[in-house]
């Protein structure tokens, strides 16, 4: 990229954010921004809320290619704005829809999927959920064994999906079944579209130490899905997976994420009455200067994705810095919180700052674990 | 100077030194008397590198932050001895900003034509300017051994405030110089300033922002230092990994090993990130700049030091011997840390600033 394209970005990037300030402060409704802000649990009308906001402003689908509605931000663009709303406290851009199967529509899917999906998923119409880890297959996700028999004008899939993300509201899942038995895990899998009130499908929760209800196992007994609900190819639907990756690259939502953690921290030492503690001070000032290295090291990373000067371990870096570090945050709040920090009901927004700590502890290990993301580094960049 | 002449002369800097600056070849000049070849500093002043801080009005090359980066990386990575950084950056920083005509005439063109070394002595606390003379202490001022001149920063004792001179030692001035190595073979001086006439450069407020300017481009050219050691570093170690067969693989098949490298990898792309964010930090309004360098050093500081415990670590026995550049990075990293704003100083100069509302 030339230096005068990437000013015009970072310009771009700098215009947007001022604008997703303003949006905050005058347009979004201040209760849903408080709740957010608090780390207080949001219902699906609270996220549909929100998703329809943005699908509003323009920013739901701005990653999309030009013919289904989106408008070309640089990924600078997208990693500030997503970095914004995060600092900010906003609610989660869920991103199932629009981050993960809509793209993966407007690359693989027909014109009569993309007509049908695409202009719901833009504008949340249908809630989707993500079928990809198995029991027997987490880390290692190509070893699914859930199953998909093709019977005359459908499929009849069983088999079991788990972790997966409010399933208890979803309308459909995108889901990777195993088709063929092949020599390589990663061929005969492939990606299929399932109606969640399918007769079949069951939606069974997962209690986790937050106390509220994210996850859960999706059964898949019999289920009937027609032939046109099969994205790509056959067998190929690893293809699908890897592109998605591919495209969920942008994490900016994590560096705002730590810088808002940092402030709630400061502010936590200020309201007990120890912002001169000097230890306290150190360990904050260690963890705001670990802040600073993970944003210089994010856009910069951003930068190379742009320029091509990429080494392929960008997105595993930013995410193995980010959730440590956000992790660190979340739990020295809790210490400098003291026993209003270990209650769901505590005064203030001491409770949400700890259903947010329990739950983030699994931030290490959801989207790729730790030890997956420096495996992938010592793969690709170093070549060990 | 724009992004692709400084790389351009980042390149050409390794490629002078590849040839030039190997391990037996800089084990040679180690035996020069203080580390320092006077035939090698000429040849700095041919390449240019000693005219990048010299406006061009005065047959420099107006060279900016960016590419006195580029040069320093190199001079981190090949572990040039000369004194680029205490003489040709800093001490010539501050007689570009503050120096008169006279000054000027007397030592740029010797600076630019490497004529001449200056040292920078920091020692506000050790050494009194009174009526008209210098007394007190500076230690392990850097290169101070072959300095023909060093610049002081002192405090004046009516007024209490920082005040920078420069003793001129080649016109004899009246000290005492020891000298010594550093650990990493560069060679420093402790001065004892016996009540000698030095020449003024600044005083009370214009001494100030010139010696906060002189310190934040001295940390910024560290950390370029330092990812220039960084890179060494994890190169080699990775080279190592790679090659070294132990139970019949590589030692690069063990995945706590690899892990380990990956570490080493991240925090060298935080030193680039950083040591980047402190390059353009250089020309923000002095707080600002101050607080993004500290915080830029303290972290690069702790950085480079875990890259180099992890470098030695994982090349076994072969990583603390003279023979490789891995234990020579290791000791001049250690040195670099203790000069001109340890971590901690510079750890609490960032949370200074923090607190005083930059958060």
């Amino acid at each position: 990229m030339h230096a005068e394209s990437l000013a015009e970005a970072r310009q771009r990037a700098q215009a947007l954010r001022a604008r997703v300030r303003y949006f905050h402060a005058h347009e979004m409704p201040a209760e849903l921004a408080r709740k957010s802000a608090q780390h207080e649990v949001l219902d699906k009308a609270d996220y549909v809320q929100w998703m329809r906001l943005l699908h509003e402003q323009g920013w739901a689908i701005p990653h999309w290619p030009a013919e289904h509605g989106g408008h070309g931000w640089s990924l600078l663009e997208r990693f500030a704005f997503e970095d914004e709303l995060a600092r900010l406290g906003c609610p989660w851009i869920i991103p199932f829809g629009v981050k993960y199967v809509g793209p993966v529509l407007c690359a693989y899917g027909t014109p009569a999927q993309q007509q049908r999906f695409l202009p719901r998923i833009a504008a949340s119409i249908d809630w989707w959920a993500q079928g990809y880890s198995e029991p027997g297959a987490g880390s290692d996700l190509a070893a699914l064994a859930t199953q998909a028999v093709r019977s005359g004008s459908r499929y009849i899939v069983n088999g079991q999906k788990v972790w997966t993300t409010y399933a208890q509201w979803a309308d459909w899942m995108f889901c990777l079944v195993r088709t063929q038995r092949e020599a390589r895990a990663q061929q005969g899998i492939s990606f299929l579209l399932i109606q969640m009130n399918s007769p079949g499908v069951t939606v069974r929760p997962i209690a986790t130490m937050d106390g509220y209800h994210h996850v859960n196992e999706v059964w898949l007994q019999d289920v009937e899905v027609p032939l046109e609900n099969l994205v790509g190819e056959e067998g190929r639907g690893w293809d699908c997976a890897k592109f998605l990756l591919k495209n969920e690259r942008t994490a900016g939502a994590l560096v705002g994420m730590v810088w808002h953690a940092l402030q709630r921290l400061w502010r936590a030492a200020a309201e007990t009455g120890r912002g001169d503690d000097a230890a306290l001070v150190q360990r904050i000032g260690e963890l705001h200067l670990r802040a600073l290295a993970l944003e210089a090291m994010a856009y910069r990373a951003v930068e190379a994705m742009m320029a091509g000067t990429d080494h392929g371990g960008e997105a595993s870096m930013i995410k193995l810095r980010g959730t440590e570090l956000y992790q660190a945050v979340a739990q020295a709040t809790i210490d400098v919180l003291g026993p209003a920090g270990v209650s769901f009901e505590a005064a203030g927004d001491a409770g949400g700052v700890l259903k947010d700590h329990l739950y983030n502890r699994a931030a290490t290990i959801f989207g790729g674990a730790s030890e997956i993301q420096r495996n992938i580094i010592a793969k690709t960049v170093l070549h060990l | 100077m724009d992004t692709d002449t400084a790389r351009l002369l980042g390149e050409a800097t390794e490629r002078w030194a590849a040839e030039h600056y190997d391990l037996p070849q800089r084990a040679h000049r180690l035996r020069c008397a203080g580390g320092f070849d006077a035939a090698t500093w000429r040849i700095y002043a041919e390449l240019g590198w000693l005219a990048l801080r010299v406006p061009e009005a005065e047959g420099g090359l107006d060279a900016d932050a960016l590419a006195v980066g580029a040069l320093m990386e190199a001079v981190g990575s090949r572990l040039l001895l000369e004194p680029v950084l205490a003489s040709a950056i800093i001490s010539t920083g501050l007689l570009v900003r503050l120096a008169s005509p006279a000054q000027r005439v007397r030592w740029l063109p010797a600076l630019v034509a490497g004529h001449a070394v200056l040292a920078f002595a920091d020692a506000p606390n050790g050494c009194v300017w009174h009526a008209g003379t210098l007394r007190g202490q500076a230690g392990a001022v850097l290169h101070g051994d072959v300095a023909d001149a060093v610049i002081v920063a002192a405090h004046d004792a009516a007024t209490q405030r920082p005040m920078l001179c420069l003793v001129d030692i080649a016109a004899g001035a009246a000290l005492r110089r020891q000298a010594y190595r550093l650990v990493d073979g560069r060679g420093a001086a402790n001065f004892d300033f016996e009540g000698l006439t030095a020449e003024v450069l600044a005083v009370d407020d214009a001494a100030a922002s010139a010696l906060a300017a002189a310190r934040a481009e001295a940390a910024v050219a560290q950390c370029a230092e330092a990812l220039g050691c960084v890179r060494a570093l994890l190169a080699a170690t990775r080279e190592h990994l790679a090659l070294r067969q132990q139970f019949g693989r590589p030692l690069g098949a063990n995945q706590v090993l690899q892990h380990r490298a990956v570490e080493m990898f991240m925090l060298q792309e935080e030193v680039a990130a950083l040591t980047a964010g402190a390059q353009q930090a250089l020309a923000l309004p002095a707080a600002a700049r101050d607080s993004a360098v500290a915080a830029a050093k303290a972290y690069v500081c702790r950085a480079a030091r875990q890259v180099a415990n992890d470098a030695v670590q994982l090349h076994g026995g072969v990583g603390i011997t003279e023979e490789l550049a891995v234990s020579h990075h290791f000791r001049r990293l250690m040195v670099n840390a203790a000069l001109f704003g340890d971590r901690d100083t510079q750890f609490a100069r960032f949370l200074a600033g923090v607190q005083g509302g930059a958060r």
